[in-house]
């Protein structure tokens, strides 16, 4: 976290760190145990409603909800942050780049960033998955491609800000070389704003990958999936509606906790 | 007569104002003087009923002509203070851009008052700012009327301030220093301006200002506050005569006229080069200072020499296609400055001052002529403190940044992890600041501590020349003269050239050797400062002076 006394608590935070703990602590243990195998089928227990047993109920092949819940929930935090850690990592070097050097190679980063903008992001990576594939590796490569411009302009404009400021100038004057200049002393400086962007960051991740999965075009099972669940609920939505619930829900739960994390941070800056 | 009792106003706990107690008589001009966060302005704010409502009033009460305005406890009543604000009490900000309505032309925001205040004919109303216009000394009336405040000067704009302040003749007129944003030229008439004002309506103003002198030349009683106490109040002179408070002597001597002049490196053995200034030196003088500039045993050897020196800067948008212009901002400019020596250099804003400093420094590339440094990476101090450290850093890494980088450039000079440390904690000691400085990061030092670490930062490498850019003119009055004292002892220890630019000619006559005054890109006059001060050559350097 940020040095200590730059900000007061407040209940943004709160109630996000609880929200947002939870949920990854289900995703983390989910990648090594759930209470059931996430595959294995029980004919007798086809729809069942939720109970001590099964607590989120069972799917149509009788599988256990709240364990293919936790794994699900491990996949999407997983590629939630390799997807901002990589869009993230290209974003500062490009926006680092390009706002501190700007010229020509500054236009034309933008104007890339600009066109790559102008589709609709899951749009563009349907295309990305279409050319790439499908698989886990692909939708990673494909989201963070797609995100990579968001970062580049906060970065790039903070940067601009930075360049001028007296103390830059200062660290030219010692002779400090460029690369440190633009990573050792520049870059601790936009992390207060970069992190903001990283958090919506990563909920737009989240809810991009649901979605692809929702679309069939994620990962694919018999790796679970949040998505994947939500779409092969909606046939019985009617009979078992705790079935599309759960997955649901859940995705609700940690894009908002994820929101008001990040909102408590932005307050606390 | 309005008086404040005991008033304390405290915002989230702390008070920042502590039982004032300040009386002003009718046709009185009092001063309330004092350092920045002395609760001066929250004095004035919560007297006109603007303060905050975060603000709390934990004790006191303030009362207008026997009628109460505002008391402890009890929550702040709008509507009678509407009825006061404007017409019986009225305030001069500032800063005058921010307090016009930019898209509003300044007749009609000068009008309103009336508007709310009086049942006057539009005709009346009219004739009415005109009249008043005129009697702030806004000579085209009609025109400023009719002007939108972007189209008039600083000094024209704080007059249509002191208008709409005194166009209902407020029995109250708060000044919050009316003058610090103007040129001191303007500054003068505008103090002008208020004691006219003061005299002919007889009404009391309270005049806020960190400037001891500036309170000297207007006020007839001075407060001098600190920490949100009233540490002293009395008549003008006898304040200044017989300061009973250390404090307000401390604000007395501080002012930087009163501060010891530097005794002269050279003491009348400047080395020869009267010339400067103008072009077609002598090949000989030439000649005889490349022969002397590096050897040593001369007593004042160069640093930098400036040679035919012009700098251009890019003009224009920041567009693709359209070709940008060149223009010069600064012309055949040659000089030297010499080891151990502090050269001043003076002018207005926009005159390119910082241009060339900036082009010393080696910061500005787009030059012709010649500057050769006999001395490896000058550095500088800026202005404003607090964005010339970097936050994210501690004072410790501060100040071993500029070896570390020494020692990427040059292995001879690498220096291990605790020799860096010590030297660190060394600087630190000389600039004044303890040793527990060392882990804190400049958001928990003051703007005086900060510039302490700015000169320790700059000063560590030994540079042998150091640029200062305005160092003090962001600091509290007490505080500029104490980092003016620490960079006089500094040259002293270290051998150090300054090259000192500066607004205000006291500093500059207290701090330099020579001066150089600059007009319009042109260095017009350079000469030893008493020099200087006795006969100055040109008109402008006469005018510069005359100012003060």
């Amino acid at each position: 976290m940020r040095k200590p006394g730059s900000g007061k608590w407040n209940k943004y935070l709160t109630a996000g760190l609880i929200m947002t703990g939870i949920a990854l602590l289900l995703g983390i243990l989910g990648l090594f145990w759930t209470p059931y195998s996430t595959t294995a089928m029980s004919a007798s227990e086809k729809f069942d409603a939720p109970s001590l047993r099964h607590i989120f109920g069972t799917d149509n092949f009788g599988r256990d909800i709240f364990s293919r819940v936790m794994k699900g929930l491990s996949t999407t935090i997983v590629i939630g942050s390799l997807v901002v850690a990589f869009s993230a990592s290209a974003g500062i070097l490009l926006g680092a780049l390009t706002g501190y050097f700007g010229g020509l190679v500054d236009e034309i980063v933008m104007r890339v960033t600009d066109a790559v903008n102008g589709f609709p992001s899951i749009l563009l990576a349907l295309v990305l998955i279409s050319l790439l594939g499908n698989g886990r590796q692909n939708v990673i490569l494909a989201l963070g491609i797609v995100f990579i411009p968001s970062y580049v302009r906060i970065v790039r404009s903070e940067f601009i800000r930075l360049r001028d400021a007296d103390y830059i100038g200062r660290a030219r004057l010692m002779g400090v070389c460029r690369i440190r200049i633009l990573f050792v002393h520049i870059l601790p400086n936009i992390f207060s704003v970069f992190w903001v962007s990283v958090m919506i960051g990563f909920n737009n991740a989240i809810l991009a990958e649901s979605g692809m999965s929702y679309l069939g075009i994620g990962v694919q099972p018999p790796d679970a999936s949040l998505g994947k669940m939500l779409s092969d609920a909606q046939g019985y939505l009617q009979n078992a509606p705790w079935y599309a619930l759960a997955p649901g829900l859940t995705i609700v739960w940690v894009v908002l906790g994820f929101s008001l994390f990040s909102e408590g941070i932005r307050r606390r800056v | 007569m309005i008086k404040i009792e005991n008033l304390s106003v405290a915002f989230d706990g702390p008070e920042v104002v502590k039982n004032v107690t300040l009386e002003l008589k009718d046709g009185e001009i009092l001063g309330v003087v004092g350092e920045s966060g002395s609760g001066k302005s929250v004095t004035a704010l919560t007297l006109m009923g603007l303060v905050a409502d975060t603000a709390e009033i934990t004790s006191g009460r303030i009362v207008f002509d026997d009628v109460v305005l505002r008391e402890a406890g009890k929550p702040i009543d709008k509507a009678l203070y509407r009825k006061y604000q404007g017409a019986e009490m009225s305030m001069v900000f500032q800063e005058p851009m921010t307090s016009l309505n930019p898209t509003v032309r300044v007749g009609r925001q000068v009008e309103e008052m009336l508007r709310l205040h009086t049942d006057f004919s539009n005709e009346k109303i009219r004739e009415k700012v005109l009249e008043t216009f005129e009697a702030v000394g806004l000579k085209d009336a009609e025109t400023v009327y009719a002007s939108y405040p972007h189209q008039l000067s600083g000094g024209m704009r704080q007059r249509v301030m002191i208008a709409m302040a005194v166009i209902l003749h407020p029995d109250l007129v708060v000044c919050d220093e009316p003058t610090t944003a103007l040129d001191v030229t303007i500054q003068n008439q505008i103090i002008e301006l208020l004691r006219t004002i003061n005299t002919k309506e007889q009404n009391s103003m309270l005049f806020i200002t960190h400037d001891l002198n500036l309170a000297r030349r207007i006020c007839h009683r001075i407060a001098v506050m600190k920490d949100g106490r009233v540490v002293e109040l009395g008549k003008t002179e006898d304040i200044f005569e017989h300061p009973e408070e250390t404090y307000t002597r401390e604000l007395i001597e501080a002012v930087p006229s009163r501060l010891k002049r530097r005794t002269s490196v050279f003491q009348g053995k400047y080395p020869a080069e009267e010339e400067e200034c103008c072009p077609g030196r002598s090949e000989e003088s030439l000649g005889e200072e490349e022969a002397v500039g590096g050897v040593e045993g001369q007593a004042f050897p160069p640093v930098v020499e400036v040679r035919d020196l012009s700098v251009f800067y890019q003009d224009g948008s920041n567009s693709l296609f359209s070709r940008k212009k060149r223009h010069a901002a600064v012309q055949g400019a040659d000089f030297s400055i010499y080891r151990g020596e502090s050269l001043g250099l003076v002018g207005e804003s926009g005159c390119g001052k910082t241009t060339l400093s900036r082009a010393i420094l080696g910061m500005n590339r787009d030059i012709t002529g010649e500057i050769r440094h006999t001395t490896v990476r000058p550095q500088m101090i800026f202005q404003d403190p607090y964005s010339s450290l970097n936050p994210a850093k501690t004072i410790g890494w501060l100040l071993q940044e500029p070896l570390r980088a020494a020692a990427a450039l040059d292995k001879s000079r690498a220096m291990s992890r605790e020799d860096m440390e010590a030297a660190a904690y060394d600087m630190l000691r000389r600039v004044g600041m303890e040793e527990t400085y060392f882990h804190r990061r400049p958001s928990q030092l003051s703007g005086g501590q900060r510039q302490r670490v700015s000169i320790g930062q700059a000063l560590i490498t030994n540079p042998g020349l150091v640029v200062a850019d305005e160092p003090v003119s962001a600091l509290d009055v007490t505080i500029q003269a104490q980092i003016m004292e620490l960079m006089q002892k500094l040259q002293q220890e270290m051998q150090l050239s300054y090259l000192f630019i500066s607004h205000d000619i006291n500093v500059v006559y207290k701090m330099c050797d020579r001066i150089m005054v600059m007009k319009d890109g042109e260095i017009i006059e350079i000469g030893e400062t008493q020099e200087l001060f006795d006969n100055p050559k040109q008109e402008y350097t006469k005018k510069l002076l005359a100012s003060h």
